[in-house]
């Protein structure tokens, strides 16, 4: 019977997670049904006491996730109604928009920021803050334009060798960084800072030396296309149905966290840079090289982004724009700050910020209203979702409100 | 000669929003709590600053603008670290994506369209004046003392926030927060005050630095067109140990770069495209930080979560 | 000193609840004006929850106090302080880069419109450390200040609040004894000027020699109210924890070998900020000898452990294991060569506190067979090893995917001991085992120890606790500012010679 339903959860979970990438809304549901079988299978093995306390940190860990998000949508619609924009019908665009209609613009936006957000999660955990994502983003994507322009190879071995050496690249674009981080204590969060903004400043320059030349091209801020052999191939191939624009990247994404989540918890270098994170003193103590742990992760951090930036590149835009600012980089730390720094969380925080952006863009275009709007509701659902102590302190005043008033009744 | 003056002259200029902002930076991280919203905060300062300038034509009434939102929305920095404890570091990010999402929002609000807002008619630097007597002093009259009133204020600010901390009751309350917090709380004295107070001082000028950068340095407001300044200026606080004059020379260091990366554009000497140029402080701010971070001691609980309860 | 004379505080029914503990159960007591009275407990008895609800940092539960009879509420320390109360922490409250002076009247300044004067302030400092003779410099930073003169800073602040009444949370926890007769000698000095005193202290000896009265507190409730004049360390003992204890712990003779295995020769270590913190130390540990590091804290024991387990670049000198010189091999090298390290703060460095039992204690060795296998850790032979860890050492826990952060103290210490001792090292370095511990875990842990002796490692122990080098120490090796200036057999000695030596006279 276990066996049985280990195989079944196996199969939907697959099943749901390829038609779900290839934008088939519906998808979820089975991977919904994977989930739930799980659960019943570790349950029915838990005794009655151990089930109960892991339902309840179940259930408070989705707490904070829903309230944070509900709440931002209310206060989200309460700025829309004193702005003059109808926050009901925004909604429904929004929700239409995002999860239904252009789900597989959901899923693209999704993409780039798995990458990114695990980026910046895997620094996070070796206690680093890379808030220059934005900056190895770029330098990916350079990279990545740059080999796909000029060659090509059959077979897609040039592909993976366009993955490896743009992620190698953003990698070593942290080492500097890195290194003055482990020398000097010179803080990763201002040097990072400045090297991501190095990066697209040079950006311009490459674009105008790749074919945006506004003396020469007709596109001024645009590279050439890369190589049609070098395009990711886009998911029908495989998944009859899928929309066309969505892309193996997807997929890529979906296993790169999976590996992440891997490297994390369950082999020894995961072991070490969390040790490290946690307490780089107690680690250093124990004789681990907590210099190596932090270049180790933040190498990793910055390939990451490479990966990211590159995927963009040959999968959906085949070309490089200049100051197309997507902000990937940026919305990465959102979305790894939303995960708590969960790698497999990391997947869910994207799509959600992916639904918003998709969301908000068809909200703008049927509503007329601002899909800055969606930048503000981003915002305030990171706000609740971060200050856990925030219902402690609303719990904290109501309940002091309450006391007094009890006093000055008995009073 | 005229060459020399014109760059140093700049340099005060350029200097400018970096000092103010890394005054607060020196106020808030003094009183122990790390401030990386201050792009954010800038960001927020001019924008309004733009906005009030243009609704009501002044220049004088968009500073104030600039710096009353600057000042309120650093109290949302104050709230979560201090109030409701999140990471210092975190809420500093999400300030700053949030302060990039508003102004965008204000911007499709008010003007209809996202990127630039309109000119403003008369700007702060329209009213250069020249200080009489010491406008006239060789070399340093013209660089110092030739200037727009913010450069003036910037000067006031340097000196005001050295006295602040090292001479007044409230500034021995503040070195005291960041450094041993639970010390002040024994003797009675909240830290929760003190340090929203901190971020208070750094929110209003870092208003004051993106109101410059508005409508001083620039006539409009543009998305974004803070360009890493908020980040700079920590550096310039971190570069300076933590005072208020040790910042203002390595604000001075920056605005040096800046100022130079301008003239040798200008002529024209390199035949490299201008980004390579651009790049010169972000480089500079790299070097400065690595350089002179051994030299200082943060202060011992900068950074750090303050409750009661934890402490005992 | 009369029964007569009037009470100047009085708690009633004090009672102080925390989400999971009772910290205080009905306290009562009252204090005399000219009185020192003791508070006696274990860590964790509530002595220090008792003092910070006197002192307006929590608010009782339930149950009032009382000042000169009049019923008070304190809503900050700043009621406290403005009824008259003063305390000095154990942990100092002090601002180590700023003055004696601005220390002193922080939160007091005087001066107007908010502009401190520094001259007046001065003034008063001076004028203070005068009538009370405690001579300080009042410009001098407080972090170049030795531990014994920060803690006359801390009384000089109390008392230029004009605090009535002093007290004093374990304050002889940091000084040599020399130090603490001279704070016996302040305190008398107090009392006479009409100052009541509070000394918290789990120290019997030194209920006995200063105070006039005791309360004796166990698990949150007061367990006795005796004069010291009449009763003996023996019952105050029994009274604090609860059973009868041997006061001292037995150690059955060993033989130790005869070649030292671990030796330190002509040793200097600069720290970063160019001080010189270990001065041509050397010393040497024969395997099945326990060598005790008496001294006060901050004259290099931690720079000497960091240097033993090279984590802090020494200038010169030679560290010698087995005959083989280890001092530029890495940490993680040194461990391989069988050295462990139990280090003094078990949160800081001991420990990963958001990790579980089981990664705690394959932290060192989670790249080493059979732990991991390539990439990957080995999730059985490490549920495996860290089961059976538990069980010999005695953690308790629920599970071993629990993580360190819930445990008690004691259990923390246990997981160390467990990671340290289980890898059979050959010399083994402890730094103040016991800190912050009850006895229950001292007597396990020193018990323990001695067990390593058994085993013939080489133990170099370093402590603060002069008792606790004296019962476990073969050999006493006193350090003062960086250097061994005196070697001492326990069996012909006491602690007051060797405390000499801590601080410098001789």
């Amino acid at each position: 019977m276990d066996k049985l339903l280990t195989g079944l959860k196996v199969i939907a979970g697959v099943v749901g997670v390829v038609f779900w990438a290839a934008s088939q809304f519906w998808g979820i549901l089975l991977v919904l049904l994977a989930l739930g079988i799980h659960m019943v299978q570790n349950f029915s093995r838990m005794d009655r006491e151990d089930a109960v306390k892991k339902l309840k940190d179940l259930g408070m860990s989705a707490f904070y996730p829903a309230v944070g998000i509900l709440a931002a949508i209310v206060l989200g619609g309460l700025i829309m109604a004193l702005t003059g924009y109808d926050p009901i019908n925004a909604y429904k665009a929004m929700f239409y928009g995002g999860l239904v209609k252009n789900w597989h613009i959901s899923l693209l936006n999704a993409t780039p920021l798995i990458f990114t957000g695990l980026s910046i999660a895997v620094a996070f955990k070796a206690g680093l803050f890379n808030i220059g994502a934005e900056g190895q983003y770029y330098v990916g994507s350079m990279i990545a334009t740059w080999l796909a322009i000029r060659f090509s190879l059959p077979l897609g071995l040039y592909i993976l060798a366009i993955f490896i050496l743009a992620g190698l690249a953003a990698a070593a674009y942290n080492i500097i960084p890195t290194w003055l981080k482990i020398r000097t204590g010179a803080h990763e969060v201002v040097t990072t800072m400045m090297f991501a903004h190095i990066a697209t400043k040079y950006s311009t320059i490459f674009v105008r030396n790749n074919g945006g030349d506004p003396a020469v091209s007709k596109h001024a801020y645009v590279t050439d296309a890369i190589q049609e052999a070098n395009e990711l191939l886009p998911l029908k191939t495989i998944i009859p149905g899928a929309n066309y624009r969505v892309h193996m990247g997807v997929l890529l994404a979906l296993v790169t966290a999976i590996v992440i989540w891997y490297l994390l918890y369950k082999t020894k270098i995961g072991f070490e840079i969390r040790a490290v994170g946690a307490n780089k003193t107690a680690a250093r103590t124990q004789g681990i090289n907590s210099g190596r742990a932090i270049m180790t992760a933040m190498l990793i951090a910055g390939f990451l982004c490479g990966i990211s930036g590159t995927t963009q590149v040959l999968g959906l835009e085949h070309k490089m724009y200049e100051n197309l600012n997507a902000g990937y980089g940026w919305n990465g730390i959102s979305v790894a700050l939303l995960a708590g720094n969960d790698p497999i969380g990391v997947i869910f925080a994207a799509l959600l910020w992916g639904i918003l952006d998709a969301g908000g863009q068809y909200m703008a275009r049927t509503t007329q209203t601002p899909s800055a709007v969606v930048e503000i509701i981003k915002g305030i659902i990171l706000f609740l979702i971060l200050a856990k102590y925030l219902y402690f302190w609303f719990g904290h005043k109501l309940f002091k409100g309450r006391k007094k008033a009890a006093a000055g009744e008995a009073a | 000669m005229e060459f020399v003056i014109e760059l140093l002259s700049a340099t005060m200029r350029l200097a400018t929003p970096i000092a103010l902002a890394a005054m607060g930076a020196a106020v808030c991280e003094r009183s122990g709590i790390v401030n990386i919203a201050m792009e954010g905060l800038m960001l927020i300062g001019a924008f309004f600053a733009a906005a009030v300038a243009l609704a009501t034509g002044s220049p004088w009434l968009g500073l104030l603008g600039g710096v009353i939102f600057g000042g309120l929305f650093s109290l949302l920095h104050a709230w979560s670290t201090v109030t409701l404890h999140i990471n210092h570091t975190v809420s500093g990010a999400i300030i700053n994506i949030l302060a990039a999402g508003l102004t965008r929002f204000f911007m499709v609000e008010f003007y209809g369209h996202p990127g630039s807002s309109d000119m403003v008619q008369k700007t702060l630097g329209d009213l250069n004046c020249a200080v009489p007597l010491l406008s006239k002093i060789p070399l340093l009259g013209p660089v110092l003392f030739d200037q727009s009133p913010t450069v003036y204020f910037m000067y006031f600010f340097v000196l005001f926030t050295s006295f602040l901390l090292n001479r007044t009751k409230l500034g021995l309350h503040i070195r005291a927060a960041g450094e041993h917090p639970m010390a002040l709380e024994t003797l009675g004295i909240s830290v929760k005050k003190i340090r929203y107070i901190g971020v208070l001082y750094s929110g209003l000028l870092c208003g004051f630095a993106g109101s410059f950068l508005a409508i001083e340095y620039g006539r409009f407001f543009t998305e974004g067109m803070t360009g890493g300044r908020g980040f700079i200026a920590l550096a310039a606080n971190v570069s300076g140990g933590w005072t208020a004059v040790g910042s203002f020379v390595a604000a001075i260091f920056f605005g040096f770069i800046d100022a130079l990366q301008l003239k040798l554009q200008v002529m024209g000497i390199f035949k490299i495209p201008p980004e390579f140029f651009h790049m010169l402080p972000y480089a500079a701010t790299v070097i400065a930080v690595a350089g002179l971070v051994r030299r200082s001691r943060p202060p011992a609980d900068s950074g750090n979560d303050f409750s009661i309860e934890k402490e005992m | 000193m009369t029964e007569s004379d009037a009470i100047v505080l009085e708690t009633r029914n004090i009672s102080k609840r925390f989400p999971r503990v009772l910290a205080n159960n009905n306290i009562n007591i009252t204090l005399r004006k000219g009185e020192i009275i003791s508070l006696l407990g274990e860590n964790g008895a509530g002595k220090s929850t008792l003092m910070n609800v006197l002192y307006g940092l929590y608010r009782p539960t339930t149950g009032t106090i009382l000042l000169n009879g009049e019923e008070v509420e304190f809503s900050s320390p700043r009621d406290a302080i403005n009824r008259g109360m003063g305390m000095v922490h154990q942990h100092f409250m002090l601002v180590d880069p700023l003055t004696v002076t601005e220390n002193i009247i922080l939160g007091m300044e005087p001066g107007r419109r908010g502009v401190i004067d520094y001259k007046a302030a001065r003034k008063e400092v001076k004028d203070l450390s005068d009538r009370y003779r405690l001579e300080i410099d009042p410009d001098s930073l407080v972090e170049d200040l030795p531990v014994g003169l920060q803690q006359r800073v801390e009384i000089l602040k109390a008392l230029y609040r004009k605090a009535r009444i002093l007290i004093l949370d374990e304050p002889t926890a940091v000084l040599t004894p020399g130090e603490v007769e001279d704070l016996f000698k302040v305190i008398h000095r107090l009392r006479d000027s009409g100052v009541s005193v509070i000394i918290i202290t789990h120290k019997l000896e030194e209920v006995r020699a200063i105070s006039d009265r005791v309360y004796i507190l166990r698990r949150g409730e007061i367990a006795g109210e005796r004069r010291t004049s009449d009763c003996t360390k023996t019952d105050l003992a029994n009274l604090m924890v609860g059973r009868d204890v041997v006061l001292t712990v037995s150690k059955d003779k060993h033989e130790a070998a005869d070649k030292a295995s671990f030796e330190i020769k002509n040793l200097n270590v600069i720290n970063d900020r160019h001080v010189r913190v270990i001065n041509d130390l050397s010393l040497s540990v024969r395997p099945g000898e326990i060598v005790g590091i008496a001294g006060v804290d901050g004259n290099g024991q931690t720079e000497l452990a960091e240097a033993i387990m090279g984590q802090m670049v020494q200038e010169s000198g030679e560290i010698l294991f087995k005959g083989n010189p280890v001092q530029n091999l890495s940490t993680r090298a040194r461990r391989d060569l069988g050295i462990s390290y139990v280090p003094t703060d078990r949160q800081k460095a001991g420990l990963v506190l958001p990790f579980t039992i089981a990664e705690n204690v394959i932290l060192g060795s989670q790249d080493e067979a059979p732990f991991s296998k390539g990439l990957a850790l080995q999730r059985k032979p490490i549920a495996e090893y860290s089961r059976k860890l538990v069980k010999d050492y005695d953690v308790r826990c629920a599970s071993i995917d629990e993580e360190v952060s819930n445990l008690s103290g004691g259990n923390q210490q246990k997981v160390i001991l467990a990671r340290e001792f289980s890898r059979e090292p050959d010399f083994l370095l402890v730094s103040q085992p016991t800190r912050g511990l009850d006895v229950g875990a001292i007597e396990y842990i020193h018990s323990q120890i001695l067990k390593m002796r058994e085993k013939n490692s080489a133990i170099l122990l370093i402590s603060l606790e002069l008792e606790e080098i004296f019962s476990l120490a073969d050999r006493i090796l006193v350090l003062f500012e960086g250097k061994i200036v005196k070697e001492f057999d326990p069996s012909e000695t006491n602690d007051k010679e060797v405390g000499l030596y801590m601080t410098g006279g001789n």
